[in-house]
């Protein structure tokens, strides 16, 4: 019962009957200085939450409150500590989950400042209706996607040994599926750029221009597309209530302040974030620099100081990025001409950064490859009577 | 003599573990590495199959909607034989079977390669293979190879002609030792009728193995008529051309098995070198493809009837159904009020003086890079160490001008400030991390679950009107689409090679320096891992023994 209060939907309305109905003023009026009075919390929390998503914190944090799981609220201690949550008394916390509201309160709000918690949420679960790209490689570096850590036992038997041409026959089918998935990739490239170009022109909305697969379907085929507008009302619903606690924000704050006032020891530490400092070394070419001031050089030395800084651009650029990297799926759209737009990506700087990521990805693996030639060449020593010869 | 001698050993162990038909001895008495590396394989090839699976509707989606509309659905797609046969992790039953069938060819080519051999001709013959022997393969050798194996194609058009191969070896053996690099003016024509692929696809199979004389090519001409015919099958209408293509990836990938079983390792670089022909191979695919379409394109809008419609004609007239127009324009109005809303001054002081007391109350290493910062950080210097390593090798050692120099040691002066730059952060991160860590909690599970993929910027930095537009990637031509693509599945493959070069490198190089392998099989071991490791499963080294008497 209690847990559908926590149930977030929109309307903002208690659905339990067994509690009181409460209204947002009435919440205020309840006696919040107790802030252990749970039924005030959780009817306050009925009215403010209207975003049923599945974001794993803040549900499990909701859920924690009811249900105590063990790993639940391990999985919340860590989460909290990834993201840099340093208040020891929530560590504190058993994990039976038998206390401690308040101090989940606090951590779900200072998350909720600290991550944007609602609006990225907002931005993770929008609806699809493009051809999304993801325009990272995030989900590459996940170490759980690459090696085989699932010790998924080859067919090949329970015998401990494995033929080492069937690990061969298995690399080289493997190279065989990524060239297919090449072509597979370049096909579909090419079937999207043609409904791109057939359909231009034809979106109400002119940023877009032209339509999507999903959206040609959609004309194709309405009768398909039943759920995706429902998803699309259920999200404008979802819009509408975040713009309604938008109003609501101050509120929520100045409770929050409240909440805080009976702290043990507030003011005792003062604490100083360590802020990443830029560094500036001078330059110190002096003896070259005077060299060729001596044979008049000089205007030659500015110009070839500023072309080193050009040469130099990417590399600082990269160390420290002026605008945060891009991440996420995005919706792919056709523009032959380049309106100049902020919002939007390009897909070349994409391609820039792919090329840089691919550069550096193959340096890596030649260089492992380079020290397996040399570990290869010290066992070669050991073979009797061969001689290898590398390629 | 002496030419062909540091084959000979090859190709004695060829015969002694090939004969059987069954994938035996080379066994590595140490199997838990192995198996490991087996898995990773398995896994990656799993996760493979399944992104090919999912790709596969999107196009099936893509491709419906460019054929006429009008029409019911009967065209039956033909299923992904070749994403479905390669679930399995073992060669099939009939794989096995041709693989025997070639091994007993393959005797019978050595013997006749014994008794040709000591004809006048030996030296010529020594001279073909020694020439087209592995190694980097240069372009004449491909070429050397092509002319004979494609004179197979009128006489084996099948593709499942792998039974008539020994009865046809003998006589395409006389031509190749003749003069294996003079094109015939006929087998040129042959080669322009097929597309460059497949003379590409054959040529590059032909450059590795020729040291297995006429069972190699044998096995090569197998994938050559493959070829040939695989030419025929995209002629017709673009739909049919995708099961096609599946259905020469399925041909491809059996014959890869068969050839790669056939000579034992030698084959098997052939086999791969095939598929990593590759990538210009399915670049070419795709263009050939691209290339045919406008006419099958055309071909569909003229031969549809009136009343069916094509996106061709129609695209740019269509109109999108009332009721989803406004549920989307409803919607895109709400995420525009969203961005633009702004906290209230109030609300923002109120928060700002909540999360200022509550900070109080960390634990002052707490304020140090939180781990997500830490992450975040380090994934931006990711790519800095390449980067740098290029610039410094980029400048030379001498200068000719003193200008030359300046610049130069300017560049230096500058690499070497941003290197100092990078390392004090790294310190930073280091001390931050193991001061974090220190204060970890008890994870459930492994810490890699508590960072979300895409972890996303602080509030701070990415303002809340950024997190809330639209996401929109444009692209300005076809070209710069596909160059997306595939530079992304390019950064994959290489994420998913060094792992699995890691994986192998902890398991296999074990094994050899703990010598726990039978002795007689330690140097088609050496070679094999070697390949393996050092040329990624492409190039084989020549392994030579040492026989001379001092």
């Amino acid at each position: 019962g209690l847990v559908s209060l926590c149930w977030l939907n929109p309307t903002g309305k208690s659905e339990c009957p067994a509690l009181v109905e409460s209204s947002f003023t009435t919440c205020l009026l309840l006696p919040l200085e107790n802030s252990s009075s749970f039924l005030s919390r959780t009817s306050f929390y009925n009215n403010c939450w209207f975003f049923p998503s599945m974001y794993c914190l803040s549900f499990v944090l909701f859920l924690i409150v009811f249900f105590f799981s063990d790993n639940q609220i391990r999985f919340v201690k860590s989460a909290l500590w990834y993201h840099g949550y340093g208040r020891p008394e929530l560590y504190r916390l058993p994990s039976d989950g038998s206390a401690g509201s308040r101090e989940l309160l606090l951590a779900f709000s200072w998350l909720l400042h600290r991550l944007s918690l609602l609006e990225q949420l907002l931005a993770r679960n929008r609806v699809k209706t493009g051809d999304e790209t993801s325009v990272c490689t995030c989900e590459d570096d996940l170490p759980n996607s690459q090696t085989g850590t699932t010790e998924r036992a080859p067919e090949y038997g329970l015998e401990d040994r494995v033929d080492v041409r069937y690990l061969q026959w298995l690399n080289g089918r493997l190279r065989f599926q990524w060239r297919s998935l090449h072509a597979q990739h370049q096909e579909q490239c090419k079937l999207l750029h043609k409904i791109h170009l057939f359909t231009s022109g034809s979106h109400m909305d002119q940023t877009l221009g032209h339509f999507s697969v999903t959206e040609t379907d959609l004309v194709r085929q309405p009768e398909n597309y039943k759920q995706l507008l429902q998803l699309l009302e259920f999200e404008t619903m979802q819009l509408e209530a975040f713009l309604e606690w938008k109003q609501l924000e101050l509120v929520y704050w100045q409770w929050m302040v409240m909440n805080q006032t009976d702290f043990e020891g507030i003011f005792s530490q003062k604490s100083t974030r360590l802020f990443p400092l830029p560094f500036f070394f001078p330059l110190q070419v002096k003896t070259r620099e005077e060299e060729l001031q001596k044979e008049g050089f000089s205007a030659t030395a500015r110009k070839i100081e500023e072309s080193v800084e050009l040469k130099l651009l990417n590399l600082t650029h990269l160390c420290a990025p002026k605008k945060p990297q891009l991440h996420g799926s995005c919706r792919l759209v056709y523009r032959s001409k380049h309106p100049a737009s902020k919002m939007a990506v390009s897909a070349t700087e994409v391609i820039r950064e792919l090329q840089m990521r691919e550069a550096s990805l193959e340096r890596e693996l030649k260089q492992l490859q380079e020290e397996c030639r040399q570990r290869l060449d010290e066992i070669a020593e050991g073979l009797d009577g061969v001689i290898c010869i590398s390629p | 003599p002496h030419a062909a001698c540091g084959l000979r050993p090859a190709v004695r162990a060829g015969r002694r573990w090939g004969v059987t038909g069954r994938p035996v001895g080379r066994r590595v008495a140490d199997g838990a590495g192995p198996c490991r590396v087996a898995a990773a394989l398995a896994a990656a090839l799993g996760e493979g199959a399944e992104r090919r699976r999912e790709l596969e509707q999107r196009t099936a989606r893509s491709r419906a909607l460019l054929r006429c509309w009008g029409s019911e659905e009967d065209e039956q797609s033909q299923p992904e034989a070749g994403s479905s046969s390669g679930h399995e992790n073992r060669p099939s039953p009939k794989e096995l079977e041709e693989l025997e069938l070639l091994n007993r060819a393959l005797e019978k080519a050595l013997k006749v390669r014994k008794s040709i051999l000591k004809s006048p001709l030996e030296a010529q013959g020594a001279t073909g293979e020694k020439s087209a022997g592995e190694g980097p393969t240069p372009k004449n050798a491909e070429e050397q190879q092509v002319p004979v194996p494609v004179e197979d194609v009128p006489e084996n058009t099948k593709v499942r002609a792998v039974s008539k191969k020994p009865a046809s070896l003998k006589k395409p053996s006389p031509y190749q030792l003749r003069a294996p690099y003079r094109t015939d003016p006929d087998v040129k024509k042959l080669q322009r009728k097929a597309p460059a692929r497949c003379v590409s696809q054959g040529s590059r199979t032909a450059g590795k193995s020729s040291s297995k004389g006429v069972a190699c090519k044998q096995g090569r001409s197998h994938r050559t008529v493959i070829c040939a015919s695989d030419r025929e099958v995209p002629a017709p209408a673009e739909p049919q051309k995708i099961p096609g293509l599946s259905r020469s990836a399925l041909n491809e990938q059996q014959s890869f098995s068969v050839g790669d079983s056939a000579g034992g390792k030698n084959s098997v670089a052939a086999g791969k070198r095939l598929s990593d022909g590759g990538r210009k191979n399915c670049g070419f695919l795709g263009e050939s493809s691209k290339k045919e379409d406008p006419t099958t394109e055309g071909a569909l809008g003229r031969s549809t009837s009136p009343r069916t419609v094509t996106l061709q004609e129609k695209g740019c007239q269509l109109k999108l159904p009332l009721p989803y127009r406004k549920a989307y324009s409803r919607n895109s109005r709400a995420w525009e009020r969203c961005r633009l809303c702004q906290t209230s001054a109030d609300a923002a002081a109120a928060r700002n003086r909540f999360i200022e007391r509550i900070q109080t109350t960390f634990c002052s290493t707490m304020l140090a890079f939180s781990p997500a910062e830490i992450e975040k950080e380090l994934k931006v210097l990711q790519d800095v160490p390449s980067l740098l390593s290029q610039y410094v090798e980029a400048e030379p050692a001498d200068h000719p001008t003193l200008e030359r120099e300046y610049e130069s040691l300017l560049t230096l002066e500058g690499l070497q400030t941003t290197v100092s730059q990078c390392l004090h952060k790294l310190q930073l991160l280091r001390t931050a991390m193991e001061s974090q860590m220190r204060l970890r909690p008890d994870c459930a599970g492994d810490i890699g679950s508590c960072s979300p993929a895409c972890v996303p910027p602080r509030g701070q930095m990415c303002d809340s009107a950024g997190i809330l537009a639209v996401p929109l990637l444009c692209y300005s031509s076809f070209q710069e689409l596909r160059d997306l693509f595939a530079l992304k599945l390019q950064v994959s493959m290489l994420h998913q090679e060094i792992a699995l070069q890691k994986v192998m490198m902890a398991e296999l190089l074990p094994v050899l320096e703990s010598r726990l392998y039978p002795e007689a099989s330690a140097a088609q071991l050496y070679r094999a891992i070697y390949t393996q490791l050092c040329e990624g499963g492409k190039r084989f080294p020549v392994l030579v023994r040492d026989e001379l008497v001092d």
